[in-house]
């Protein structure tokens, strides 16, 4: 299986809609923290970089405990920045591209794989995925262009659709800025982008979690039957 | 002008052990040059005093000895690599004398930044003449180099890293210092990973 060179993972962030006092990578579902689950969805990319900031040693303890050649990228002023500042600082000096996804997503892994097998090869291509979070970015989208491709035009917080940006990426090095916005933000200046549907949750809010905990349980099950 | 260069600390980042400790067991002062470093950890004498303590100990062993004490200490592999695909870039940065590491250093292959002493003429170690700060050498490469990383673990590569473009703290052989950790820019745990990185940065 074809997979991808570089990844990033954002997990800098206070995770204060949650609640739960630590770093949302850190949360467990089903007994696994989710950056446990990302770094096994992750074994076969050579290099996994983590981007560190509140409550960081932390982080990096379990991190290196769960994958010792993993690369751990400091954010210190994770409190005043986006998301893309930590990918930008995470992907910082590739010259390759990179794939992209915040730490607080648990996926569905033969999805997540079926984007990472295309990812490199179709870069920039986003992911996108059934809308059910509370504050969703939402994708207009074409029909498929090819399977298994879909051609996403706008993003809104506004105008619902079935679809949302399922925070996961894998973009050409050069692509995100230094200091800028949000990362949907940015990738609105390149549409149309080429995008994959997957099936994910991520955990923002109590409800999310719920969620996610509900899907891990119902994937357990399917395995146990 | 060059692009970028390299700055190992030597030390559990370069060797797998630290040095000190293994030539203090050869001549039985283990636990005294142990209370040393770890008097100097917790920050309850400052390094240079505890430095001159420690050679002080040490220096009744004949500096030859030393050397060939410490040119068998093991290496990370890796790291070893990387010195050698880079050596015009590559540069140690180690508190550690001279006359006690130029051996390893030889076989490493690249450049050296360390304290220094004399050798006397019966082959003890002789006077002092300085004792490093490592913040020195990465200013002098900064003059001379586009971007200069340094990898480091302990205490004493603290002026190293707040020098340095970019601060890699290196966990290879024990956790890095919290402190190092707070002003890196990034931390590793494994050789090949660190070397992959630097290869990124080269």
């Amino acid at each position: 299986m074809q997979t991808a060179r570089h990844a990033v993972i954002a997990a800098a962030g206070l995770g204060t809609r949650l609640g739960l006092g630590k770093p949302k990578c850190m949360v467990s579902i089903a007994g696994r923290t989710i950056l446990d689950r990302q770094l096994e969805l992750l074994s076969d990319v050579p290099d996994v970089r983590l981007v560190v900031g509140y409550l960081e040693h932390d982080v990096i303890a379990h991190a290196l405990q769960l994958r010792r050649d993993i690369t751990i990228v400091r954010n210190p002023a994770y409190r005043t920045t986006t998301t893309q500042q930590s990918y930008w600082l995470g992907a910082r000096y590739l010259r390759e591209p990179c794939v992209y996804l915040d730490g607080d997503i648990i996926f569905e892994p033969q999805s997540f794989f079926a984007f990472l097998e295309n990812a490199e090869a179709h870069a920039p291509l986003i992911a996108i995925t059934a809308a059910k979070t509370d504050q969703a970015v939402f994708t207009m989208n074409d029909r498929e262009i090819a399977q298994p491709f879909l051609r996403t035009l706008s993003f809104s917080r506004t105008d619902s659709t079935p679809w949302e940006w399922a925070n996961l990426a894998c973009l050409p090095p050069g692509l995100l800025e230094e200091n800028g916005g949000s990362v949907f933000s940015r990738l609105e200046q390149f549409l149309p982008l080429r995008s994959q549907a997957v099936v994910s949750f991520e955990v923002d809010t109590e409800a999310d979690l719920n969620r996610a905990e509900a899907f891990v349980a119902t994937v357990a099950q399917r395995q146990a039957a | 002008m060059s692009s970028t260069a390299f700055c190992f600390d030597l030390d559990g980042t370069v060797t797998l052990k630290e040095i000190l400790p293994i030539i203090a067991a050869e001549v039985g002062l283990a636990e005294e040059i142990d209370l040393l470093t770890q008097m100097t950890i917790r920050g309850q004498i400052p390094f240079e005093m505890s430095f001159r303590l420690r050679c002080r100990l040490l220096a009744e062993i004949p500096v030859d000895t030393v050397a060939q004490i410490v040119e068998a200490v093991p290496i990370d592999k890796a790291i070893a690599g990387f010195l050698q695909d880079h050596r015009e870039e590559c540069y140690l940065v180690t508190g550690n004398l001279d006359v006690w590491v130029e051996r390893l250093v030889k076989k490493l292959g690249c450049a050296l930044f360390s304290s220094q002493a004399a050798k006397r003429p019966d082959g003890r170690l002789g006077a002092l003449r300085q004792i490093l700060r490592k913040s020195g050498p990465i200013r002098e490469l900064r003059a001379r180099y586009t971007r200069v990383v340094c990898v480091g673990e302990g205490f004493n590569d603290l002026p190293m890293f707040e020098e340095a473009d970019i601060g890699v703290a290196y966990g290879g052989v024990h956790s890095a210092a919290r402190e190092v950790i707070e002003t890196a820019d990034y931390i590793i745990g494994d050789g090949v990973a660190l070397c992959r990185l630097l290869d990124t940065l080269s």
